[in-house]
């Protein structure tokens, strides 16, 4: 076991290392990935905890019909600043920023991105959205356009909304330098002997989900501009007074907005990958068809956007070409997952508290990309369309599964990003109440929505209230959860529990390869890569757990 | 509680449930084989792993046999959906008109409402249009929906097959009170929709039998062909 | 496995690195060319679908209002249009040969070809805001009454035209700020016969502004 690069005393982590500047500055001024990746997860999560709050305030006004606690328009504020906030400032930064900022070095084997000063401008602009959106946020009246702005309404209305939108254009040019920089840094970085396919499978989806963004970011781009000029100018372009035409604004937003739930959704594969395969110990099942029927999402998840516009008006030809389109990405998803599943067969399971993760969120996303495949039929998502169902479709992809992903490289990675070891009772238990949580919270929502309560109601008949009431309290059991999780994280931190050593888990990722936290340039030893990146040939997991037990003593 | 108003409506939920019982069942089989694993191959029970790298003929069985079952799940949506798009021979046009936060309902004769009644047994085509921003026609009772777009013309057609009362929701979201654009569906009884249609309506003297309204409505086909064509 | 491992790992500079001695500095010294252009094509490449958007909606509209694009069309300077497109191309040109001068060490050379393309880059911008103002005292400038009162498709053909040169112009200005920085650069030695991956960059982005017109001045002006 790799146990030996674990216990160097005299190393000097990157949080200890003597820096050109002092304090805050010693942050906001580095170009170490390790530290922006640090930065990215204070602000990111962060910004989850305002979108957690719109959505615990949301939830509490569907507890009763009527006025619940907030009136008709600042419900419509609080749905799209929910939806704006999780989408632009938490979801699709999220795990590329975080955990591939920190890890896509280390999995190479090299000591930074291609290119860190593009690297801490990213962060930079990422920082001037998020100022701009709180600014908006607490000094301006809030946007109440949904989180899809579509025109004409977003023309019209009085609300402030030229803020909101500068914000998501300066975060989309972030996420575009970030993905620039992952393409570069797969290309050109890895250590010597490493391939492209014997890259670890986080590692391959952050290279695809940079293709999306470099693709796909640029279309919303241009779209955000057009609508504030459009709003101050009056250039025609989408003002059906002028001649312009609403449907085309729709297709210039489903054309980024489509891709972005895969910006959201590969990464998060990716981890479970990871995960799935250490605490198997075991190579993935199929490692090249992982690869590939990543890049497969990637390319087909461009061509179905119009599976967002059954009912917009678009001509029927269209609609029955991206219908069929749409069934196409559920394939290389169901690969996926068939082949996670296929990894636990005559593997060593261990069920530590992010492996446990990594299953229950295979199950809650397969819940939600089920049901995704109701909205691409295309006569039921004529009824479905803008419904609860959709509502809940999504929100089991994302917080069923992406989320659930997040939270378990959260959990996976925790010991080498901070050096410590967290209470793993807690977080299991943590995990179950979040999936009891999630289901009660979101299942609700698939009965009400085929019945038809539509989404982005402030009001509703009295018929779903039942509906309504059972989601509301799974919010309460949903948001637990998560306080849970996020306490045992700091007390983890803030106590000092026992070190974790350099390679608790006993993973095979170059990550591994070194002490926690990493010291500067991360490899204390020119890493040497592997031609599987998950070699478990000849281990034996009793061999494995006296030798950790040695090192635990060892260190502390 | 699922509330069927016309057999589009049950073949759409035919489609829903064929779609949802192929999802359970891949999510049992997921599910299943996932629990089984993870006791078996516990590592107490199992401490050494046996390397094994993948099959590519299992790979192309899960490709495959997906791939059928979702082409299978989309044509039978497609089918419906060809047959709620197919132009028929309408027996009447309403014109729907969004604002905010209001529908126009507006009859062949001129006659403007605010609850909608139609007769039982008709097919009914709708010509949705919006004045202001984007709304949805949408009757949940019925399965249909269709955008209202400014400057656009859509249209939707169901037929009634039994008479009550039903919801017509906006599903676009389009401002302030998006959730107050709730409208009442009422299928009457043929006979009772004439009397209420030729009360309505002052320039027809004779109090219509129902014949005679449909004869009225087939001289207008040639009218509603050009809205057709402007779709699309 | 010592910890003063710095040796092996195969970087010449030891002071650059934090192990053992946390006294140092980190200094990054990784040098990459052929990385940096990479990262600039894909760049051109973000640049090209930003672009492609307003080309979606081009064609969305032409293909909705074929009439009123051919009359919009025709009130276009042609004239104007085809010098531009000259001046930009000749530019194209001598931004290569300012990089094939510094490449040879020639830096007087090479400094005179920049300011050239400088120029022809300014030169057009002037023209551009004449062939604008032109329009604007016409009264067709986005939001005026007159082009109110025309048919639908002469407003989105307008808008679209202003819109689209007016951020390739945007473009313009941005592709000079950076031969300012580039003059600069190489009177003060950063950017030299070794190292002009800088210049060699600009060249590119220069390239692609260059292109991007190629497709707007067809479009507007000649297609009718
Ligand atoms: C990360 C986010 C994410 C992900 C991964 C997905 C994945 C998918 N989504 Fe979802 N979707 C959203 C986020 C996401 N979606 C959001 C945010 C919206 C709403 C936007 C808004 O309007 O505000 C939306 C809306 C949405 C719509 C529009 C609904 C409407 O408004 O009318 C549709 C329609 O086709 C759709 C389809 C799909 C499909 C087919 C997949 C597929 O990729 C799913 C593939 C996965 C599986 C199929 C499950 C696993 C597979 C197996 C267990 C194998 C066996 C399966 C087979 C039989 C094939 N989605
Ligand atoms: C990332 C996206 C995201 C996330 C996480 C959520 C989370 C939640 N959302 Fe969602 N929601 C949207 C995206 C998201 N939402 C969007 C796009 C819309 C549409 C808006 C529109 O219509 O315009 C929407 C709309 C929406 C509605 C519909 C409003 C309407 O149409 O009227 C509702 C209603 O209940 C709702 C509820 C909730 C609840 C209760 C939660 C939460 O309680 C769930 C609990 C949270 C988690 C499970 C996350 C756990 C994560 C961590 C623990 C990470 C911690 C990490 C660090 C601290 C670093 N949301
Ligand atoms: Cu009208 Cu929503
Ligand atoms: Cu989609």
């Amino acid at each position: 076991m790799s146990n030996n690069n674990g216990n160097l005393k005299d190393y000097v982590s990157f949080y200890d290392v003597k820096t050109k500047h002092k304090g805050i500055l010693s942050w906001l001024l580095t170009t170490d990935h390790k530290r922006i990746g640090i930065m990215y997860l204070f602000s990111i999560g962060a910004f989850f905890l305002v979108g957690l709050t719109f959505a615990f305030l949301m939830r509490l006004e569907m507890l009763t019909t009527g006025p619940t606690i907030v009136d008709a328009q600042t419900y419509n504020s609080f749905f799209t600043l929910h939806g704006m906030i999780m989408v632009f400032l938490f979801i699709i930064p999220g795990i590329p920023a975080v955990f591939g900022n920190f890890f896509l070095p280390m999995q190479l084997g090299a000591e930074d991105v291609a290119f860190p000063r593009l690297n801490l401008l990213s962060y930079h602009l990422y920082l001037i959205g998020a100022l701009l959106a709180i600014f908006s946020l607490v000094f301006q009246t809030h946007i109440d356009t949904g989180w899809t702005f579509y025109v004409p309404y977003s023309l019209r209305t009085g609300t402030d909304i030229a803020l909101p939108l500068l914000a998501a254009f300066i975060l989309g040019f972030s996420s575009i330098l970030t993905g620039l920089n992952f393409v570069t840094t797969c290309h050109r970085m890895r250590v010597k002997g490493m391939k492209m396919f014997s890259m670890p499978l986080f590692t391959w989806s952050l290279y695809s989900t940079a293709w999306i963004q470099v693709i796909a970011t640029p279309i919303i781009g241009i779209t955000i501009v057009l609508v504030l000029l459009e709003r101050t100018f009056k250039f025609g372009i989408f003002d059906p007074t002028l001649g312009g035409d609403p449907v085309l604004f729709q297709h210039l937003f489903w054309i980024y907005s489509h891709p972005a739930v895969y910006i959201m959704a590969i990464p998060a594969f990716g981890i479970i990958s990871d995960v799935i395969a250490t605490f198997s110990r075991k190579s993935i099942f199929g490692y090249k068809v992982m690869a590939y029927s990543t890049l497969a999402i990637a390319v087909i998840g461009y061509m179905v956007w119009a599976h967002h516009m059954f009912t917009s008006g678009m001509s029927d030809t269209a609609r029955t070409v991206f219908s069929f389109l749409t069934f196409f990405v559920a394939i290389p998803t169901g690969v996926k997952v068939f082949n996670w599943v296929a990894t636990l067969w005559r593997g060593t399971i261990v069920l530590s508290a992010p492996m446990l993760f990594a299953l229950s969120s295979i199950f809650l996303f397969s819940i939600g990309g089920l049901t995704g495949l109701h909205l691409g039929t295309i006569s039921t998502d004529i009824h479905l369309h803008d419904t609860y169902f959709v509502i809940a479709h999504f929100h089991y992809v994302i917080i069923g599964g992406i989320l659930s992903m997040f939270i378990a490289g959260l959990h996976y990675w925790y010991p080498k990003m901070f050096g410590v070891m967290y209470n793993e009772k807690v977080a299991k238990t943590g995990v179950v109440l979040y999936f009891i949580g999630a289901n009660v919270l979101y299942f609700p929502m698939f009965i009400m929505g085929y019945m038809g309560m539509p989404r982005r109601y402030f009001d509703y008949l009295p018929e779903y209230q039942i509906y309504h009431v059972v989601s509301t309290v799974g919010s309460w059991i949903l948001i637990t959860a998560i306080l849970l999780m996020i306490v045992n994280l700091i007390v983890a931190k803030v106590k000092g529990n026992r070190i974790a050593g350099g390679n608790p888990w006993g993973a095979k990722t170059l990550e591994w390869a070194m002490p926690s936290p990493p010291p500067l340039l991360n490899f204390v030893e020119t890493p040497v890569a592997t031609e599987d990146p998950y070699d478990y040939h000849g281990h034996d997991e009793r061999v494995f757990i006296e030798n950790k037990e040695k090192d635990i003593q060892e260190v502390n | 509680m699922f509330e069927q108003a016309s057999k589009y409506a049950a073949t759409v939920d035919d489609v829903m449930i064929y779609v949802t019982v192929i999802s359970v069942a891949m999510l049992l089989l997921i599910t299943v084989a996932m629990i089984y694993f993870v006791i078996r191959y516990n590592a107490k029970r199992n401490p050494i792993p046996t390397p094994y790298h993948g099959n590519v003929a299992i790979e192309i069985t899960w490709i495959v046999i997906p791939t059928i079952l979702v082409m299978t799940m989309f044509f039978y949506g497609y089918k419906d959906f060809a047959e709620l798009r197919n132009t028929k021979e309408q027996d009447m046009e309403i014109s729907v008109t969004a604002k905010m936060w209001d529908w126009d309902f507006e009859y062949e004769n001129g006659t403007k409402t605010d609850t909608l009644y139609i007769p039982v047994n008709k097919t009914i085509k709708f010509n949705i249009t919006s004045i202001d921003v984007l709304h949805s026609f949408y009757i949940p009772g019925f399965r249909i929906k269709e955008d209202a777009v400014p400057g656009r013309d859509g249209f939707v057609f169901i037929t009634s097959e039994k008479t009550g009362t039903f919801d017509i929701a906006c599903a676009e979201y389009c401002g302030q009170r998006h959730w107050d654009m709730y409208k009442k569906l009422v299928v009457l009884p043929q006979d009772e929709f004439a009397a209420w249609y030729g009360e309505e309506d002052s320039n027809i003297e004779d109090k219509a039998s129902s014949e005679e309204v449909k004869e009225e409505e087939s001289d207008d086909v040639a009218d509603s062909e050009d809205s057709e064509s402007d779709n699309d | 496995m010592s910890t003063t491992s710095v040796d092996s790992h195969g970087h010449g500079n030891n002071a650059a690195h934090g192990y053992g001695d946390n006294s140092q500095l980190y200094v990054h010294v990784h040098r990459d060319d052929y990385g940096s252009k990479f990262g600039m094509w894909l760049f051109l490449f973000t640049e090209v679908l930003l672009f492609g958007g307003l080309f979606i909606l081009y064609y969305g509209y032409r293909i909705a209002y074929p009439q009123d694009y051919h009359n919009a069309a025709m009130e276009l300077n042609i004239v104007m249009g085809a010098v531009n497109t000259l001046v930009l191309l000749t530019s194209s040109l001598t931004m290569v040969l300012s990089i094939v001068a510094l490449r040879r060490k020639s830096i007087k050379v090479s400094l005179f070809y920049l300011g050239i393309t400088f120029l022809s880059g300014a030169t057009f911008c002037v023209n551009k805001y004449f062939e604008w103002m032109g329009k604007i005292h016409h009264g067709i400038y986005p939001g005026s009454e007159d082009l109110a009162a025309r048919p639908a498709g002469e407003i989105v053909f307008f808008g679209l035209y202003y819109l689209m040169t007016g951020l390739h112009t945007f473009h313009v200005i941005v592709g000079m700020v950076i031969m300012v920085f580039c003059y600069i650069f190489i009177k003060t030695g950063t950017i030299n016969s070794d190292k002009y991956i800088v210049l060699e960059n600009a060249g590119l982005y220069w390239h692609l502004v260059d292109l991007i017109w190629i497709f707007l001045f067809p479009l507007f002006y000649l297609l009718h």
